[in-house]
């Protein structure tokens, strides 16, 4: 089946391809650096993958003559947000408050991860309270 | 949701990305709509419609009861 191309040959696969390809050099990039104790080289690597990947991906469609994403991309992606943050929600209510109350009665000690973890989580979701809020406000 | 834009579509001739083109979104957003997978905005069913010069009601059924 004939996949629509623009003027460019630029078709919606090859979108796809070139975004994940450069973002998916710059996190290879990233572990190799560290592998072989290039820091600094797999840094550089890695902000130029997620840099030129995250503009492509941003750019191409406002540029791109044929749509590379649409209504339904839209749609998936509210899906998809909606439902890492009912996963994220749930098992944040369903743990973390018991994990606290263990800490405190001295059963366990939250480990440093597991409270970057609880305050990582924490801050998506007052993200996402705000960009809700900016949302609703613009529509 | 219903509908018979696979069939129109072949009627016309159609492949599904050249349908895509002429109204503007992917073909997998086509593909999607023949398989009953993706109902389409109300904008997109205005477009499908007046690119099959019929209603909306002509190619989707809400199967309402």
């Amino acid at each position: 089946m004939s996949e629509t191309r623009t003027e460019s040959g630029f078709t919606r696969q090859t979108y796809r391809r070139v975004v994940y390809g450069v973002v998916g050099i710059g996190i290879l990039g990233l572990l190799v650096g560290i592998a072989l104790e290039h820091h600094l080289l797999g840094t550089v690597v890695y902000l130029l993958g997620a840099w030129i990947g995250g503009g492509i991906a941003f750019l191409a469609p406002r540029w791109s003559d044929t749509p590379l994403q649409d209504e339904r991309d839209y749609e998936l992606h509210n899906r998809a947000s909606g439902l890492a943050m009912g996963i994220t929600m749930a098992l944040g209510l369903s743990i973390v408050p018991a994990l606290y109350v263990l800490d405190a009665g001295g059963y366990m000690t939250i480990s440093g991860t597991i409270g970057g973890g609880i305050l990582v989580a924490s801050a998506l979701f007052l993200l996402y309270g705000v960009c809700l809020g900016i949302v609703q406000r613009r529509s | 949701m219903q509908n018979n834009l696979s069939k129109r579509r072949q009627e016309e001739g159609l492949s599904q990305g050249e349908l895509a083109e002429a109204v503007g979104v992917t073909r997998q957003t086509i593909n999607a709509i023949e398989r009953d997978r993706y109902n389409p905005s109300l904008e997109l069913a205005f477009k499908l419609a007046a690119y099959f010069d019929c209603s909306i009601e002509d190619i989707f059924d809400p199967q309402i009861e």
